[in-house]
Parts: C-alpha cells; sequence; structure tokens
C-alpha cells in the first residue's frame, strides 16, 4: 500500500510541476529547472509531512 | 508578441478551455501549449476518475464536497459529461477508501488548473502576457 501512495504522491507532482513549468516558461532550460524545483519541493515536501504524521500519530 | 484581441473577444476565446482543455490557446496560436495542457490537464482529471474521486455535485449537503463541486466544476464541460455518464457518483464509491481521497484531489486540481488556464488565455489575448 505504501507503494501505492508513493506512486500517487509522484504522478500529482509530475502532472503539476509539469504544468506549472508549462504555464511559466518558454525557454527549455527555464522550464526543466522550474519542473525539477517543483517536483523536488513536492515530494520532499510530502513526505516529510507524511513522516511527521506517521511518528507524531503515534 | 502576438496581435490582441479585442477585450470582448478574449472573454470568448479564453472561455473556450471549458469545453476543452487548452482550446483557448490553442485559438490564440500556442498549438504546442495547448497540446501539453490538454495532455496535463486531461491526464489529472481522468486519473482522478479512475482512483474513484467523486465528482461532487453542488447541491451536497456537506459543504467540503460542496467546495470541492466548484473547483471541480472549473473543467466544464469534462465535469458535465462526467457527472451525466455517473462518473464519481457518491451513493457508489466508498469514502472511507483511501484512494478517493487522492481521486478527490486529482479531480478538484484538474479544476483548479483548467480555471489558471481561462485567465492565462485571458492575459495573452488582451496582450498582457506573450
Amino acid at each position: 500500500m505504501i507503494q501505492d501512495h508513493f506512486l500517487t504522491l509522484l504522478l500529482f507532482s509530475v502532472l503539476v510541476a509539469l504544468f506549472f513549468a508549462t504555464l511559466n516558461h518558454r525557454d527549455r532550460r527555464g522550464f526543466w529547472i522550474s519542473a525539477g524545483k517543483t517536483l523536488g519541493w513536492m515530494v520532499l515536501g510530502s513526505l516529510a509531512l507524511a513522516y511527521l504524521m506517521f511518528w507524531t500519530g503515534r | 508578441m502576438t496581435e490582441s484581441f479585442p477585450r470582448w473577444k478574449a472573454y470568448g476565446v479564453s472561455l473556450l478551455t471549458l469545453l476543452v482543455p487548452g482550446l483557448s490557446h490553442w485559438f490564440i496560436g500556442r498549438r504546442a501549449r495547448a497540446g501539453a495542457f490538454f495532455a496535463l490537464v486531461s491526464g489529472t482529471f481522468l486519473t482522478g476518475v479512475l482512483l474513484h474521486g467523486g465528482l461532487f455535485p453542488f447541491s451536497s449537503t456537506n459543504w467540503l464536497f460542496r467546495l470541492g463541486s466548484v473547483a471541480e466544476m472549473g473543467m466544464g464541460a469534462p465535469y458535465v459529461l462526467g457527472r451525466a455518464l455517473g462518473w464519481g457518483r457518491l451513493d457508489l464509491l466508498d469514502t472511507a477508501d483511501i484512494m478517493f481521497g487522492y481521486g478527490n484531489t486529482f479531480l478538484v486540481t484538474a479544476g483548479l488548473m483548467n480555471m489558471l488556464l481561462i485567465m492565462d488565455a485571458f492575459d495573452i489575448a488582451v496582450g498582457r502576457k506573450e
């Protein structure tokens, strides 16, 4: 189940990151930098929050 | 920079996204972006449906579902079509299923993304954005 959670999180983050990169950047370099930053922050932020809830919820 | 549209025409063109995600950008001449937006927003919407998310009716008594329905209505025609086809019917879904929550997130996000596309297309159409 945790794999399903992670894959869903990853898929959601990829879609949102690509959407905002397409919306805000016209040059290829800016596009990939923006997508990478958004994706990284979304995945790491979500995992940090999930583990925080997991550890404090016991 | 593209030639800007008169304001009344810009409203009309930007609302085309409510029929098909990205259609406004296609009409403005941003063909590549239109294709990308169509794939991303439709993909998010379909993933939400496949994950058993709910397409909430505005008449829902739960205020959170009602708020979700406002966001989902941002999809326009796909929301109406999905409701007509019986997708995401709350009486057929297991709302305790963890995937229900994920599906809702995808559906609400798709609606909000589409609203942003309408605003983006309007800005391009009136010449505020390249």
